[in-house]
């Protein structure tokens, strides 16, 4: 700390010095692949000579020959096929003298001028804002800071409004927070604008009503079915901010197991209701299961409506087998695998010998049917597993 | 000189204004370390560079350092931090418009020291409040030159700031650490700050 501020102390105050050189252009834009000519010019009564200055460009320093001495204080060089801006902020192009000091620096900006925007895709949350977003013209950025201006206006009588709230919903966005009207299309395009040019959109036409989305549902449950180890019960709520607009909902939900990444989307245009079972999962597991929605219809829209987030993950597992704990079983598979074996030889055998038992139609498929109706009644399974013990 | 000139006795009040200033002032250090890495980085800058060129920045060199009453030195720093305020508030505006228009992270940075250096300013006025020092009269003009600046001079400039913000943060843990010191006529210390003062 110590080095630091004796460090500090060695400094000595200067004030109202100039720059001792001054380089024309000043701050130039030009395209990429152009050339330019610059010239640095010292104060004629400083001991500074045009032959004792050097340029660099971004700290690197410029071959002798690309300079020409112009008169006694003035140095040029020249530059050809410019690239884009190494940063946002401008590539230094710096006169030095002799020693390494800086005389004077102007900041190039190199580019190419903005290509039109596309692909504006907008939706409205409950039908209360619009955002939109769209993709910048095919190069991207273009070396230089660009602008973009989100424009829109009713169709048949508006006026030019001018979107204020940019980078809502990522870095080419705008979100109009309020003064919307349903039922009269918007016309919206955006305007690309930087140091070379401007470029304009296509205009999008939309209705608000046909663009709706809502927030995700609210209000998730995940619960167990009864001891049934492979199902779990999903409950959930409608969007609330929508519950005064005439529309149609549908739902999706996904699910995954604790130890995994990938989501597993199970139920797709889940109409109005508003819960659901999932089957077919493993016993004594974590899942994890979220829920969207689409609002769509309203006011009667021919158009799909747009997802909504999904709802923040709610957990719940599903039961153990219900043996023992403690003693190891056989996988649930091999376990029923072998209970259908035992069961299979043992309907052989009835068939051969059924007439004598009555039971000639006994066969396989109605131990099928058995574990399908055991799977929907937990009361029919508790009967079945008690028999079982008996 | 007047080192000598101290008001009575301290309080835990003051104490604890001491400590929260330091505190301040390490946590300052660290951010302004970090920005002017980032700053020379976006800026394409070099941090060799020589700066004697960039007027107006309050530097925190000072040749009667020892011989500054507790005033003076309270005053000097606050006069400092004044200072860069404005000169943040420019730093700000420039790379908002035209150097690193898109950098908001980087604003961001610039923003969060600034408020520091606002939250110093006024726990210094604070201190010299309390320990009844008049607080210089505050120049509402800015101390920049009217000379229209090239924008690579104001590159230059920013780095130039922060580089002295960085010293004055740490001279001003040690103007403290001077308050802090008991007066060599063997009266009472005049403002006790804390032990993180003696890290």
């Amino acid at each position: 700390m110590m080095k630091v501020f004796l460090l500090g102390l060695a400094l000595l105050r200067v004030d109202s010095l100039m720059y001792p050189a001054v380089i024309s252009p000043q701050d130039p834009t030009l395209l990429i692949g152009s050339s330019l000519t610059a010239s640095c010019s010292v104060d004629a009564g400083s001991s500074l000579r045009a032959e004792d200055l050097y340029w660099t460009l971004n700290g690197r320093r410029l071959p002798a020959e690309t300079y020409e001495v112009l008169n006694a204080t003035t140095l040029s060089v020249t530059i050809s096929s410019l690239n884009g801006s190494q940063q946002q902020s401008g590539d230094n192009l710096v006169c030095h003298s002799r020693d390494g000091g800086i005389l004077a620096g102007s900041c190039l900006y190199i580019g190419l001028p903005p290509e039109k925007p596309t692909n504006i895709s907008c939706w409205s949350k409950n039908m209360k804002d619009l955002t939109c977003k769209w993709a910048p013209g095919t190069e991207g950025e273009t070396y230089l800071h660009t602008n973009y201006t989100l424009k829109y206006k009713l169709r048949w009588y508006g006026r030019d409004n001018t979107c204020q709230q940019y980078h809502t919903a990522g870095p080419y966005s705008c979100h109009i927070p309020k003064d919307l009207a349903l039922f009269t299309p918007y016309e919206i395009w955006v305007e690309a604008s930087n140091r070379l040019g401007v470029a304009v959109s296509e205009v999008v036409m939309l209705d608000i009503v046909d663009v709706v989305t809502t927030d995700p549902p609210s209000n998730v449950h995940v619960s167990r079915v009864g001891d049934l180890e492979d199902q779990l019960s999903v409950r959930w709520s409608a969007p609330p901010a929508l519950k005064d607009f005439l529309f149609q909902a549908k739902y999706q939900i996904q699910y995954r197991v604790e130890d995994s990444s990938e989501w597993k989307q199970v139920v797709d245009n889940v109409g109005n209701q508003t819960s659901c079972r999932l089957a077919g999962l493993r016993p004594g597991t974590v899942y994890f299961v979220q829920v969207r929605c689409n609002p769509f219809g309203i006011y009667g829209s021919k158009k799909a409506g747009i997802w909504s987030d999904w709802s923040n993950p709610t957990a719940a597992s599903t039961p153990r087998n219900g043996r023992a704990t403690g003693v190891c079983e056989p996988k649930n598979g091999e376990h029923n695998n072998t209970l259908r074996r035992e069961l299979k030889q043992f309907f052989g055998w009835m068939r051969k010998h059924g007439s004598s038992y009555g039971c000639a139609n006994l066969s396989i498929k109605m131990y099928d049917q058995w574990r399908v109706s055991l799977q929907k009644s937990h009361k029919t399974r508790n009967q079945v597993l008690s028999g079982d013990k008996s | 000189m007047a080192a000598a000139r101290r008001s009575p006795g301290s309080s835990p009040h003051h104490t604890d204004l001491c400590c929260r200033t330091v505190l301040l002032l390490r946590k300052m250090r660290a951010d302004v370390s970090r920005l002017l890495e980032a700053y020379v980085e976006k800026q394409g800058l070099d941090k060799n560079f020589s700066l004697d060129l960039v007027d107006g920045v309050p530097t925190a060199s000072t040749e009667q350092w020892s011989e500054a009453s507790d005033a003076e030195r309270l005053g000097d720093n606050l006069k400092a931090y004044w200072a860069f305020q404005t000169l943040l508030n420019e730093i700000l505006e420039e790379q908002r418009s035209s150097l690193t228009p898109n950098d908001l992270d980087f604003h961001e940075s610039i923003q969060s020291v600034l408020l520091q250096v606002s939250a110093l300013a006024y726990q210094l006025e604070e201190l010299m409040v309390m320990l009844e020092h008049s607080v210089p009269a505050k120049e509402l003009e800015g101390i920049r030159g009217a000379r229209e600046r090239g924008l690579f001079e104001k590159k230059l400039r920013g780095m130039k700031v922060l580089q002295e913000l960085a010293h004055w943060s740490v001279r001003s843990v040690r103007d403290l650490r001077q308050l802090s010191k008991p007066v060599q006529t063997g009266a009472i210390p005049h403002v006790s700050c804390c032990l993180a003062l003696k890290k």
